[in-house]
């Protein structure tokens, strides 16, 4: 009897069946950067660069792919592979990698209509000067095209694993999401 | 003459040095009241008299930021000038209020840094950076607004919900407790209080569905003493349907009756924050705080009933933190106009014109409110301070318009009286807005506005400074500002008010007249609340100026101190 609770102890510790029970980080974080990039910089301009990302940003959204509260075809299969330990793991792992740089620039009266849609949406009362902390993502120096399609995802319900940032989109034009992701990914 | 430069540059070093032991010893020689840092609980009780110090984020445990020194007055003011400058590690955010204990000035930084300084000169004594956990979740910047002090300790809350104790001659942390899991929403902003060897502090989390609180520690071990949770395990109140104001906030209440019976009290995620300190009444051994918004912020449907106590003005048992009284103003919020300016004890006039023993509240919805502070019943409302159009509209999904905007009217800042006057002073935002209401369930730790509060940007956006008589409800005077205000206010014996503005200024004002009499451009939003003190005969005031994350104010990283010019 004793022997069954702890071989049942055992299972349960072991997480969820679908975690990867020969997990190897480097084969994991192997298979990230596949997309995300070998040096930091992802191989598509919609991907976000993973280095240097909030530990606990990158860690829930591990998570909320793995529960579908984050819908994605590539990543949500991907990540349900992961028990949490696994997930915290990849996700301490590229937030102790340097941020790398990218060339970005933004356009001519990109920064008035951004700040107008900064003061709107009241973007800075958590997001604070775009260096992201714990589960407040780095938005300074991401990929333009990642955050274009992040808030228009937001706008149009399409990502909805953070609801009110659904509300405030909805507020914002195109053109100042435009002009956002510009002046955010040159700042 | 190579000699003698010589000898000169020798010298120099040991010169320095000299100089810096010399001002510690005349810290030292500038004690009143024992050794060097200590602080009693009787110079805590009676801080509301003391001249030279500044012992508590609200001036005393009345929190009425009236200081009683009148070196620097209203004849002249026009001669303050900074006298030192310091410069903090951390460029951002500030919402710190300078404490002063016999010539020490502690100040806090976003991200939990905290610093000792030499309060006549600005020179650091030490640093303190906390050892920040992985994980935060805080609402509305990283700020934080200052320490409290007792004994040999400082005590300051962190943005991982922790309560640290750290040792007032070094430093050093002497304890560290989890006062709750940041991972679910709580944080700490709030500078604590500090009363009978407790150290009370509620909680931020108001828009991630926590369950709000005020806790008691004890100073020297760092153990809970008691817990006040600010959403009652009964919630629904009495199904009010108007305002403290006697306005319609429209409610189907109906609609929230059936809810109720579906869904069960909503208590265990219905927010409730305490942003700010509690007044402390010695003589009743009551504190009397105020409760901040219902989460989710803007959508009722998940929470039926009045939401007690949310949105109140509570008062509980110091010793053991059991309900005495409250008084909710906006039963059933959907705007978030919440309570979150800490409340003030003062005599006030009761409905009869007999002198009673006031609580005052400056709201979010742009009136300072006056209680008795026996059952916490209103006396009166002011004047609005700033325009209300359209109280109380429901929030639709497309956005509907409604002032005051979810900052206020008053938002934290902390109101400063003159007592002689029977004036409060309050700083106000006019920041119109559209309401949304998005329903989502619980997510567990993350952000929880149901909605949104957006500002609409043609429309034009200011500030004030008003003046009420909280005898008659009557505006005495007002100051328009050319942004929303949002920082704090000291009231001086002097006949001067101070305050900043996110655009750098720092005025000072008449506060009879509300003339200003001066003005000092820091370089940076000036979004803090000032204080003052007096060294070696010497009056100072203190802000610091590091702007504002919430209102996008730009940051700085300064403390100044100021004085009169000889």
């Amino acid at each position: 009897m004793k022997r069954y609770a702890l071989a049942l102890a055992a299972l349960i510790a072991a997480g969820p069946a679908s975690a990867q029970d020969d997990f190897n980080l480097e084969d994991a974080v192997a298979v990230c950067s596949g997309c995300h990039g070998e040096d930091g910089l992802p191989v598509d301009e919609e991907y976000p660069i993973l280095w240097g990302q909030q530990f606990f940003y990158i860690y829930t959204q591990l998570k909320d792919y793995a529960a579908g509260r984050r819908e994605n075809e590539i990543m949500s299969p991907i990540a349900s592979e992961f028990s949490r330990d696994q997930m915290k793991a990849v996700a301490q792992y590229f937030a102790d990698k340097p941020w790398p740089a990218i060339d970005a620039h933004a356009e001519e009266g990109d920064s008035q209509i951004a700040e107008r849609g900064i003061t709107g949406g009241q973007c800075s009362a958590c997001h604070g000067k775009w260096q992201g902390d714990s589960r407040i993502p780095r938005l300074a120096g991401q990929q333009p095209g990642y955050l274009r399609k992040a808030m228009l995802d937001f706008k149009n319900d399409v990502r909805k694993n953070a609801p009110d940032k659904s509300s405030t989109m909805k507020q914002l034009s195109e053109e100042t999401i435009d002009a956002l992701a510009r002046y955010l990914a040159a700042f | 003459m190579k000699l003698k430069f010589l000898k000169a540059l020798l010298a120099l070093p040991l010169v320095l040095v000299a100089g810096s032991a010399w001002a510690q010893e005349e810290v030292g020689g500038g004690t009143l009241y024992g050794d060097l840092s200590y602080v009693t609980q009787d110079m805590l009780s009676r801080a509301a008299g003391d001249g030279n110090n500044f012992l508590h984020t609200n001036g005393n445990y009345q929190q009425t930021r009236y200081y009683p020194s009148r070196q620097i007055n209203t004849d002249n003011v026009g001669k303050l000038r900074p006298a030192w400058i310091f410069q903090t590690e951390i460029v951002d955010t500030m919402e710190t209020t300078p404490i002063v204990v016999n010539g020490v000035m502690y100040v806090t930084t976003a991200f939990n840094h905290v610093y000792a300084l030499d309060a006549r000169t600005g020179a650091q004594i030490w640093h303190h950076k906390h050892d920040m956990g992985p994980i935060t979740t805080y609402c509305c910047g990283p700020n934080n607004r200052g320490v409290a002090v007792t004994g040999d300790k400082v005590f300051m809350g962190t943005l991982d919900a922790k309560l640290v104790a750290l040792d007032a001659k070094t430093g050093k942390q002497v304890w560290e407790t989890e006062i709750a899991d940041p991972e679910l929403g709580y944080s700490e902003t709030m500078a604590p209080t500090v009363v009978n060897d407790m150290v009370l502090i509620g909680t931020n989390g108001g828009e991630y569905g926590i369950r709000g609180f005020v806790k008691a520690f004890d100073t020297e071990t760092g153990e809970l003493k008691w817990t006040f949770h600010t959403t009652a395990e009964d919630s629904t109140g009495v199904w009010a349907t108007h305002d403290a104001t006697g306005r319609d906030m429209l409610r189907d209440i109906e609609a929230e009756k059936a809810a109720l019976a579906e869904q069960g009290d909503p208590y265990e995620t219905l927010g409730g924050g305490v942003w700010q300190n509690p007044a402390v009444d010695l003589e009743t051994n009551r504190v009397y705080f105020v409760v901040g918004n219902p989460s989710p912020d803007l959508d009722g449907a998940l929470r039926p009933g009045d939401n007690l106590y949310t949105d109140s003005l509570v008062a509980v048992d110091l010793n053991t933190g059991e309900y005495v009284c409250h008084f909710q103003y906006i039963a059933h919020d959907v705007w978030d106009l919440d309570a979150v300016s800490p409340p003030i004890i003062t005599t006030v006039k009761d409905a009869d014109g007999n002198d009673v023993k006031g609580v005052l509240h400056g709201g979010k919805t742009g009136h300072v409110y006056v209680h008795k502070a026996d059952d916490c019943s209103l006396i009166r409302f002011s004047e609005a301070m700033v325009p209300q159009e359209n109280m109380w509209t429901l929030p639709t999904a497309d956005g509907a318009r409604m002032l005051p905007g979810a900052n206020g009217g008053v938002e934290w800042s902390p109101m400063a009286i003159d007592p002689t006057q029977r004036l409060s002073y309050a700083i106000n935002l006019h920041q119109p807005m559209t309401y949304t209401v998005s329903s989502t369930p619980y997510p567990e730790g993350k952000l929880w506005l149901g909605g949104s509060f957006d500002v609409i940007p043609d429309e034009e956006q200011w500030g004030n400074v008003t003046a009420v008589d909280y005898d008659t409800g009557k505006i005495r005077w007002k100051v328009r500002t050319a942004e929303p205000m949002i920082g704090g206010v000291l009231a001086t014996a002097g006949g001067l008010v101070f305050t900043g503005e996110g655009n750098g200024l720092f005025k000072a004002y008449d506060s009879t007249s509300g003339a200003e009499l001066w003005r000092f451009q820091a370089g940076a939003g000036v979004n803090a609340p000032p204080s003052s003190y007096t060294v070696d005969g010497t009056q100072y005031i203190v802000v610091a100026a590091g702007g504002n994350a919430q209102l996008n104010y730009k940051r700085g990283n300064n403390i100044i101190a100021f004085a009169l010019a000889d």
